[in-house]
């Protein structure tokens, strides 16, 4: 953990970069995680990681330079390394051509509203012991996969401008289980996150993979025509999907460079349907809070997206710099991107009772942007996708494939679930760093593009 | 740098201890340094200018049949190290229903350093951001609106230790650049234009290899004139026509629908919470017609030069050479030694002899799953590039992937790209933009009909393949010539 001599060594390093004019921000990263894989019903990894970063940056005027080194933080001497190596890098640096926003830690920030004390009873062997639940509760007939990390993150920063510090706690798990028929292929799925142990909830889990399983045993599947269908998207693909058409729609770099497939509107202008409302919000619980970004400047709630209209974009401190406008709080990891319930029922197969075919499509595999500019999107069905008459379950569909555009799939929303769903959707190729949004349970779409269908799931 | 004896004998000394407690297997890998540095120039601004520094030591136990893996960075924590991933071992084998192995190898002591000349962090940063900033003097036009050059260095020096008694040491050193341009077309929409740095394959692979003209600066005047093309180019319609791949573009084909498809841990199952699974099972090897007779894949491929080529896996097997696809046949599978046992018990039979040396960890902290090293398509007998259009009747030639979407068993996929350009009776006619293209993997590689020669080979270097959980970002190549595919969905339905 990130303890007080740990705390202590850092500010001092920072006072002795002050006294030697150096322009420096200092960040601190530590993780303490632990992560269960399933493959073929056995658990085939068992890993655990304690590791610390340091991310130092030096601003010389318009020059910048930085260096990150991985271990334990153990004196001042070990610090002022780091720092000098970051310092030559910035007295070497090419100028840039306009003036780099120095961090500053606005106020003392404290995160510490996500940090569960019940976190370390989240073994090893309550991992397994769950997963062995689920097994024989829904049948060790079928072959299961699945991943379970749970995990620790702590952040402290600080700058030479001040005197603040921004620290960071908090706890974050991540919970799937994926369910393969052994000949007929079929895939499906649960997955559960959260802040808390208590997040995770067996007999859930237990409830929702046997609902699906009566669904893919009991009525068969199609291969769908390629056409245009109403789809209900379920959480995942939603999440997912938004998180696209937001990096590259209201990103301020992205827009400001010409590259948004928002580029050619103006704030205030209708780009998605006037039920549609998408903010940052990073006080809403059911996303990874975080009350500061890298920079030190406070998060705050903002709109991005209201009725509708794009009413604000989201600035770094780069792109701020660059461009000349206001940083919105966002040289962060840890969006808490929030896309407004509606007021129809909860369960999206009830939603549909009166629509005479739907697709429901509740997570997107691989989804990728053959034209940003245009705003085309691409990605394929695999878990949990029905076709839907009339409120009746028709049985699953083959693997199939949606190409459309954001504008028309969130332009034509017919219905949106009031209940809200946490979507996460962080990943583990480097440092630890829990990112969760807040989304609708499920959306009906009108007028989608299906524009392949495989001859299996 | 040799590693510090009294730390090789506390390593050796908790290997025996974790043997001692009925473990299956032990193996660790020291990472002395893991050296990355990022260098990236954005419109003429030094946006990147970082270093990292790794170093640590990962412990893997197999015990009973079950993995488990802890890692530290604190060198003074080895003992709690190992027996944390002695002790998620134990938890792990409470629930295993198919036990792991590792069929006994003998023990070998080893060496493999990356064949470089100058080592690219002795180069210092001025002379670096020289040399890219005189790339990016030359990209500055009027008309282009972004350009980006960026440069990634990476060097590691790992050991290896098993229980077994294997000790392997390397030195892999990795150099990845890449030039990218864009301007907006007529319509207001952004084209964009790449060139990565490649290899032939030969030679060496330090800095020499940046600045070297061939691969890398030379093609900053023909990417410029095609994204001017773009400029002003119509939109490719939806039509079923010929497709002739680049090797920059054909090295993502392989790599998604041929290098993952084959990896035996996805082909198992073990991938399936993650990146998917496999439309390939273990009995498709020896049946499965993959492609027509003219398609034959390699692993490793003999290549000296590539992030493909590293000696030994983290295992400590050493790479191998060998076919994957013979004459459109399936034959073989990217393999590590505990995948392996498990498929020949699963299908009863020995379907795979050895490890191909595909163990593969990104760092000290991950453990080693199967990986791509070098896959390749063999170069063919259909001769160049422009033999290959004087024999299309109606198609295109498409160059440098920009979206790539697959389907969850690599059964299907939707590849988009920089830029198309029209084949009609054997000429080339015009620039197209917007190029997609999609089909179904297996029906895909059977309509194979032209393999280019030697001359139109060359090895695309991947930085960022990801893969697993804890996720893992790997270093790969893939040694592809230009390949021609017929009756191909293109562009998008109205
Ligand atoms: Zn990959």
């Amino acid at each position: 953990m990130i303890d007080n001599t740990t705390k202590n060594i850092i500010l001092k390093v920072r006072d002795i970069a002050e006294e030697r004019n150096i322009v420096a921000s200092f960040s601190l990263h530590y993780e303490n995680s632990h992560l269960m894989r399933i493959g073929n019903n056995s658990v085939s990894l068992s890993t655990s990681e304690e590791l610390t970063r340091m991310d130092i940056e030096v601003t010389n005027g318009l020059r910048q330079g930085s260096h990150t080194q991985m271990g334990e933080i153990r004196s001042v001497e070990q610090v002022i390394e780091s720092l000098e190596i970051a310092y030559e890098k910035a007295l070497v640096a090419k100028e840039k051509d306009y003036k780099p926003i120095e961090d500053e830690v606005e106020e003392i920030f404290v995160e510490n509203s996500q940090n569960d004390n019940k976190f370390n009873d989240l073994t090893p062997d309550f991992k397994a012991e769950s997963y062995s639940k689920i097994f024989n509760s829904v049948g060790n007939n079928y072959n299961f996969s699945g991943s379970w990390s749970s995990g620790t993150t702590e952040q402290f920063i600080v700058t030479t401008k001040n005197k603040n510090s921004a620290y960071l706690v908090g706890t974050d798990q991540i919970f799937t289980i994926v369910l393969k028929h052994p000949v007929k292929s079929w895939e499906i799925t649960a997955t559960q996150t959260g802040w808390k142990k208590s997040d995770f909830d067996l007999d859930y889990v237990i409830k929702e993979l046997k609902m699906y399983v009566d669904y893919y045993e009991n009525y068969p599947a199609t291969q769908i025509d390629i056409k245009d269908y109403t789809v209900v998207l379920g959480p995942q693909a939603i999440a997912e999907v938004i998180q696209m058409a937001i990096f590259t729609g209201f990103w301020g770099r992205t827009y400001e460079e010409k590259q948004a497939w928002t580029s050619k509107n103006s704030i205030g202008d209708k780009v998605l349907g006037e039920n549609i409302t998408i903010s940052d919000d990073p006080l809403n619980d059911l996303t990874f809070k975080s009350c500061f970004d890298f920079s030190g400047q406070k998060r705050v709630k903002r709109n991005i997206v209201e009725d509708g209209k794009f009413v604000s974009l989201m600035y770094d401190s780069t792109t701020a710099a660059k461009f000349k406008r206001e940083k919105t709080g966002h040289d962060t990891s840890s969006f808490s991107i929030t896309v407004n319930t509606g007021s129809d029922v909860e369960c999206p197969i009830d939603a549909v009772k009166d629509m005479e075919e739907v697709l429901y499509i509740p997570a997107l595999h691989y989804i990728n942007l053959p034209s940003v500019s245009k705003g085309i999107f691409t990605g394929s069905s695999r878990f949990n996708a029905l076709l839907v008459r009339k409120g009746k379950v028709v049985g699953p569909i083959y693997s199939s494939r949606i190409t459309d555009t954001f504008q028309n799939v969130f332009g034509n929303v017919a219905k949106i679930s009031k209940l809200a769903k946490s979507v996460n959707l962080s990943n583990t190729y480097g440092r630890r760093a829990p990112v969760a949004f807040s989304v609708p349970n499920y959306m009906v779409c009108e007028g989608v593009k299906i524009t392949d269908c495989a001859e299996s799931f | 740098m040799k590693i510090d004896q009294k730390l090789k004998e506390k390593i050796v000394k908790n290997i025996n201890l974790t043997m001692d407690k009925n473990s299956d297997y032990v193996d660790v890998r020291y990472l002395s340094s893991d050296n990355s540095e990022s260098i990236m120039l954005y419109n003429g601004n030094l946006e990147a200018n970082d270093t990292t520094f790794e170093s640590g030591i990962g412990v893997r136990v197999l015990y009973k049949g079950a993995w488990g893996f802890a890692a530290t960075s604190n060198l003074d924590a080895i003992e709690t190290c190992f027996s944390q991933s002695f002790d998620n071992a134990k938890t792990a084998s409470k629930l295993v229903n198919v036990p792991l192995k590792m069929n006994k190898k003998p023990s070998h002591k080893s060496k493999f350093i990356s064949p470089i000349l100058i080592d690219p962090f002795e180069v210092p940063l001025k002379e670096k951001l020289d040399f890219l900033i005189s790339l990016d003097d030359k990209l500055k036009e009027e008309w282009i609106l972004q350009r980006v050059i960026s440069a990634n260095f990476q060097k590691k020096h790992t050991y290896f230790f098993s229980s077994e008694g294997t000790e392997v040491e390397r030195k892999l050193f990795n150099v990845f650049a890449s030039i990218n341009i864009m301007a907006l077309d007529d319509e207001g929409q952004m084209q964009s234009r790449t060139h990565d740095l490649f290899t032939t394959g030969k030679g060496t692979r330090g800095w020499e290899m940046l600045i070297e003209p061939d691969l890398f600066s030379g093609n900053i005047d023909k990417i410029k004139s095609e994204l001017s093309e773009l400029t002003k180019a119509p939109s490719l319609e939806y039509a079923k026509r010929s497709v002739i791949l680049l090797p920059s573009q054909a090295w993502l084909q392989v790599h998604e629908t041929i290098g993952h498809p084959l990896e035996l841990d996805r082909i198992l199952g073990y991938e399936l919470s993650y990146a998917g699974g496999s439309f390939v099972d273990l009995d498709s090897f020896g049946k499965l017609q993959y492609g027509s007779k003219k398609l034959n894949v390699s692993a490793f491929g003999g290549i000296e030069n590539s992030p493909g080529s590293f000696g030994f896996d983290d295992e400590g097997s050493p790479e191998r050479n060998y076919m994957l696809i013979k004459d459109g046949l399936l034959v073989n599978a990217l393999t590590s030694r505990a995948m392996i046992s498990e498929a020949n018990q699963k299908a009863g039979k020995e379907i795979f002899k050895e490890s191909g040396g595909a163990a593969r960890a990104t760092a000290f902290y991950r453990a080693p799953i199967d990986r791509m090293t070098n896959v390749n398509i063999q170069p063919g007998n259909d001769g160049t590039l422009e033999d290959i259009i004087a024999n299309t009747e109606d198609g295109i030639i498409v160059d440098f992937p920009n979206s790539w979407s697959i389907g969850s068993n690599r059964e299907h996929f939707h590849f988009g790209c920089e830029i198309a350009w029209e084949v009609k009776k054997g000429k080339v006619t015009r620039v197209l933009k917007n190029p997609t293209y999609q089909g179904h993997t297996v029906e895909f590689y059977n309509s194979l009909s032209a393999v280019g020669d030697e001359s139109t080979w060359h090895v695309g270097q991947v930085n960022n393949c990801g893969k697993g959980e804890p996720n893992q970002v790997m270093q790969l190549g893939h040694g592809v010539p230009v390949v021609k595919f017929d009756n191909v969905i293109t562009g998008e339905r109205k």
